[in-house]
């Protein structure tokens, strides 16, 4: 049993260290995905663009005050999250200039 | 359940800031560390006060900490008697006592930041171990304070890659935690060989 465990300990220590080394060798290139607790200016910083196209994208009335999640903004707008999450892709990819992404 | 944390985070900033952490400090499992570096974030783009999120945060996680150890003190000695009898005899049990309170305050800090997943289980143990409140009180406000910084100001300063860092730092814990219990494990395998021998 103790040795099931060690063996077990050990695993995990490469498993979780692996997983650690390969998000920090990824870290510059990777792209912070959007999700839907995210709030439009949140968005907007983590993929540097203003909040205001963002806003515009998704047909709200921009507010850089406006802390709603957009998952409450998709409900209160009775669109899907996904599709949303979709305007708010196309609409930082037109906002942002080619080169200057995150 | 971590989608609506973060989301009320994001939305009503520091009286969710308090409420979580304090209840992840009680036992609810909550990725803390990811909480604090999406504050950290919140802090750069003005939605919240980077030193205010700090003190915020410190405040609400020695809050669960304390209703932590109140249970172990005062709910957990009962349990704790009737499971140290599997342990062994009362000169064995002592001797482990000791070893623990000689721990107790390194414990209590590391288990604050590097070792998260640990606090809540320390918490509890420290009451029941009868360790005393002031020295836990003291080293849970270091250990809580200079997490909170440290993951707030990591938050700060990488705050357009809030889930990547906060991936590597939750990983990070879970390795270091099973380096841990590797060692501790070892360690018995090895004095059980060499009883045998």
């Amino acid at each position: 049993m103790l040795i099931l465990g060690f063996c077990l300990a050990i695993a995990a220590t490469f498993f979780f260290g692996y997983r650690a080394g390969r998000t920090a060798r990824h870290f510059r290139h990777q792209q912070e995905s959007i999700q839907p607790w995210m709030s439009v200016p949140f968005i907007a910083h983590t993929h540097h663009t203003r909040p205001e196209p963002l806003f515009l994208a998704i047909h709200v009335p921009p507010d850089p005050h406006d802390h709603r999640p957009i998952r409450e903004i998709a409900h209160a707008e009775k669109v899907p999250v996904s599709e949303m999450i979709g305007e708010l892709r196309k609409a930082i990819q037109t906002a942002t200039p080619p080169g200057k992404g995150p | 359940m971590l989608d609506q944390l973060l989301a009320a985070l994001t939305r009503y900033g520091s009286p969710a800031l308090f409420v979580v952490v304090a209840i992840a400090a009680v036992g609810v499992p909550v990725p803390v560390t990811l909480l604090l570096i999406v504050t950290g974030s919140l802090a750069a783009q003005g939605s919240i006060g980077l030193w205010p999120a700090i003190a915020i945060a410190s405040a609400g996680s020695i809050t669960g900490d304390q209703i932590g150890f109140a249970v172990g003190r005062w709910g957990g000695k009962r349990l704790v008697t009737k499971f140290s009898r599997l342990l062994g005899d009362a000169e064995h049990i002592k001797k482990l006592d000791a070893r623990a309170k000689s721990w107790g305050g390194a414990g209590v800090f590391f288990s604050r930041w590097l070792v998260t997943p640990l606090g809540p289980w320390i918490n509890v143990a420290s009451g029941a171990a009868d360790y005393s409140w002031f020295r836990f009180t003291l080293w849970d406000f270091l250990g809580e304070s200079f997490g909170a910084a440290l993951f707030i100001w990591l938050g700060h300063v990488f705050s357009d890659r809030v889930q990547q860092v906060g991936a590597i730092f939750g990983d990070l814990g879970w390795a270091i935690l099973a380096v841990l219990v590797a060692g501790f494990l070892g360690w018995n395998l090895f004095h059980t060989k060499q009883k045998h021998e």
